[in-house]
Order: C-alpha cells, then structure tokens, then sequence
C-alpha cells in the first residue's frame, strides 16, 4: 500500500509546484508590467477630466484655482519615486534639476506663494489629497484604493490605452 | 494643512572676478548682492512677497559720516490678493513688468543663464524703468489652448532720479501706466511671446519735463535645449508741449544649450546686445550707445550652485576702441 501512495504524493508535489511556478511568474509579470499613474484629487475638486496641458499647467503651477474658485494644492511625491519621474519627464519634458529651478523661480517671481508640497509614500498622498481642499497627486494605479476621485486625461484612465502617464 | 501665514524664505548670493577696462566697471574680486526673497500666504486668497538686497559700496567708510559697507534696498514688496487665475489685484513695490528679463530672473543670478543682465535692463540704468510703485491687476486666460496672460498697472512711474522709480511720492500728477500681454501657447510648450506698452512722465529738478512712452515685445523659448531669448524696447522721449521727439532703441538676443547627457552639467551660451541712444535726447544725457557680444559657459555644480565664466567685447561708438572683459561668478541660491 505504502508502495501505491508514492505516485500520488509525486503528482501531488508535482503539482504544487507547477502552482507555485505559475503563482512566481504571474507575480513576476504584474511586477514587471508597468501600470499608469493615475491622477487624484479632493473629492470635492469639480473636475472629471483634465487635458494633457491643463495637467501640465496645474504641475508647473500656471494655473492656481479650480473652476469653483478652490485653491489647487499640489501634492508630489519626492525624488526617485516613480510617480515623480513620470510627471517630470512624460508630462513636464523637465529634469529633476530643471523642475527645481523652474519652482524656486515661480516662488522667487511671486507668481505663487505656495510650492508643492512633497509627499513621501503613496499611502501619505491618498491621506493628504482626502484631507487637503483642492488638492491634487499622482498614485501608481496598482495602489489605487476604494473612494479615490481620480481623474481622466484626455478621456482615458491609467487602464486605457494611450493613457498619457503610462 | 496650510497654517497661516506661512512665511517662506529663501535667498541669492554670487561672489565675481571681473577683469576689464576700469571704465566698465569693478575689477578683481567683488561680492555680489546678497539677495533674501520671503513669500508668505496668509490665507488661500492674500499673499505677501518681499525682496530684500545688500549690495557692496564703492565709497564704503568714505565721507562724513562715514558711508556704510553695503547699500540696503527693498527691492519689491508687494501684497496680492487673488480672486482666481482670471483676476488678480496687487500693491506695492514691482520690477517693472514691461520687460521679460526684469520680471523673469530679478535679482536671482543664479536663476540667469549668463552672469550679466543685458544692459538695456541693468540695475542701475536708465534705459528702462526698472522700477514701478503702484498697483496691478493681471491674470490669465485660457483662450482655446494660446493661455493670454495680462497685468496691466498704474503708478509713480520714474523718481526725480530717473533710475529709479517714485518711492516716496510721484513727482508730478501725471502717473505712469503699462500695460503688458503675452502667450504661452499650448502646442508650443516653453513659448512664450508678448508685448508691452508703458506711459510716464519724466520730471526732473532744473530740466525740461518729458512725456515717456516705451513699446517693447519679447519672444522667448524656455526650454534648455537650445534656450532663446529676444526683447527689443524703444523709449520714446517728448519734450511736454510736443515741441520735439526723440526715439531710442535697444534690444539683445541671446541663444544657450544645455549639453546633452554626460555633458548635461555644461551649458554654453552667446549674447548680442545694441543700444542706440538719440544724441538728442535730453532725457538720456549720458547714457552711452553699446554694441556688445557676450560668450560663455555655464556649470552647474549642484542643483542650487553654478560657475559662469564669460568674455564681452563691447564698443559704445563707431570711432572707439572696443573694450574687452573677462569675467567668473559662483552664483547659489539657499
């Protein structure tokens, strides 16, 4: 008896092993797929769709108020974060140093009083925008959460294709 | 999340080497101006700007009483008030906001790609006021993707010193107006392209009053790869009563690149500037013509410092000699 149940204890392991080979790749491949950044803001912003240079303009801070008259509040994540790259070099066509400048300049010409506020982890960009009155981030879409207003750009979400912050 | 007021500080210094013909100016090493700008919000609608300098004395412990070190100026102070991005209203002290470079880069060397403002904008000159007391009002509008900006503004317009503007007072009833409108179009990102149109009239102790009128365009591309610049202004000077009109003109363009990749650091640069003063103009006794090239490099040593290093040849008339210059600056902003 002891001698049939080898075969199926083999098949067993066997596949248990293709699982946790499937299971690997599969984690694998989500990592690896880059997923768009999705643009949030304060449920109460009366915006559902902003275009590319509206985007931009809200980055660079050219444009200061939303359409109700509310404040915009710009949340950024810090160097190095991914989300942080794809604004810069997708949406603003600046390097990290030229967006500094451009922002120690718009303070210095007293275009705006406010910089952007940096924020550190995703996590810390969802409280904020919840909490801050006309704010604005950008959220790696695989980290989106229940309840987040996220806005459209030029009609497409981060799943779309020919999303504009891939 | 925003406590009110909410004072930011920040600030400009640059350390020089020049050498050039005594006549130009400084030579060896000089300190530049230590700049502070404070920018604070004291609620989502108000906003305060100051800016602050200390520039060395050429006359420092000369004199009775002796002269101080360096001359303190406030150099803009301004409180805004902000009912949306359509409509702004603010007072107080401005850099002129006819001309491009004045309100771009103000009293920032750091923020300047080159170590010298052109001189049709230099602090201190005469060509353009740099200078404005008074009130704003500006704004931006949308306009199907072309984002027309405008500020226009009444004030004191020029001092009875006519480099600088009327602090204390007007000087006569006749106050100054400007009117300043550009693009920066969507589909040309880094665009920006405007003109401007200011009113005054000049008075000065012991002379003939002048009705001013300055018409000046800019065209500027803003990206770094290549950067260019191009303003040209004319002043206009009446005698009041209209018996005579003088023109003058001055305008510079100015082309830079920042190199790619592992050169990304360096960004050379070049300059043409011309100043073309009506010999008789009255109002601008003493202000000499200039034909002048600049070139040079830019290197940035970390994200908030740089090292320029330029030449200038300039000739201020057909029969002088041309004058020759060589200059270094580390410029930082903290």
């Amino acid at each position: 008896m002891p001698c049939r149940g080898y075969p199926e204890r083999r098949r067993l392991l066997l596949r248990l092993m293709v699982c946790a080979a499937l299971i690997r790749f599969t984690a694998a491949a989500s990592a690896q797929a880059p997923s768009g950044i999705a643009v949030v803001v304060h449920p109460d912003v009366p915006v559902d769709n902003l275009t590319v240079s509206e985007l931009r303009r809200l980055v660079l801070g050219d444009r200061e108020f939303w359409p109700a008259g509310i404040r915009v509040t710009l949340l950024i994540r810090a160097p190095v974060a991914r989300e942080r790259d794809v604004v810069l070099k997708d949406l603003c066509q600046m390097t990290e140093a030229q967006f500094r400048q451009h922002w120690i300049g718009k303070v210095f010409r007293a275009d705006t009083a406010l910089a952007p506020k940096i924020v550190y982890s995703t996590a810390m960009a969802i409280d904020l925008v919840n909490r801050t009155p006309g704010a604005i981030t950008f959220v790696d879409a695989s980290q989106l959460t229940r309840g987040l207003k996220v806005v459209r750009i030029d009609g497409r979400l981060p799943t779309d294709k020919g999303y504009a912050l891939p | 999340m925003t406590e009110y007021p909410s004072l930011r500080l920040s600030g400009f210094g640059d350390i020089d080497f020049a050498a050039q013909a005594a006549s130009e100016g400084p030579r060896g090493f000089s300190e530049g101006q230590f700049v502070l700008h404070l920018a604070s919000a004291l609620s989502p609608r108000v906003n305060v700007f100051g800016e602050l300098s200390l520039t060395p004395r050429v006359d420092a412990g000369t004199g009775s009483p002796a002269a101080t070190g360096f001359n303190a100026e406030v150099e803009r102070i301004i409180i805004r008030f902000d009912q949306s991005d359509h409509l702004k209203v603010s007072f107080g002290r401005y850099h002129t906001p006819i001309n491009w470079w004045n309100t771009a880069f103000h009293h920032g060397q750091w923020l300047q790609t080159t170590i010298s403002r052109p001189e049709m904008v230099q602090f201190g000159g005469r060509f353009i006021p740099v200078h404005f007391v008074g009130a704003l009002v500006e704004g931006s509008v949308p306009a199907s993707g072309w984002n027309v900006n405008y500020q226009a503004g009444i004030g004191n317009g020029r001092g009875n010193v006519i480099s600088r503007g009327g602090d204390a007072g007007d000087n006569n009833a006749r106050p100054a107006y400007l009117l300043n409108v550009f693009t920066k179009p969507d589909r040309a990102f880094g665009l920006q392209v405007g003109g401007s149109l200011y009113f005054d009239r000049i008075s000065s102790p012991g002379r003939p009053e002048f009705d001013e009128r300055i018409v000046a365009g800019h065209a500027v591309w803003q990206r770094e790869d290549p950067e260019a610049i191009f303003e040209v202004a004319d002043v206009r000077h009446e005698l009041a009563g209209g018996a005579t009109a003088t023109s003058n003109l001055a305008y510079y363009a100015q082309l830079a690149y920042r190199l790619p990749s592992a050169f990304r650091l360096w960004k050379p640069y070049y300059r043409f500037e011309h100043i073309d003063i009506d010999a008789a103009d009255a109002g601008f006794t003493g202000v000499p013509n200039l034909d002048a090239s600049t070139i040079g490099v830019r290197f940035d040593i970390s994200s908030y410092a740089a090292i320029k290093t330029e030449g200038r040849i300039r000739r201020r008339a057909a029969d002088q000699a041309r004058t020759n210059g060589w200059f270094l600056q580390i410029c930082f902003t903290f």
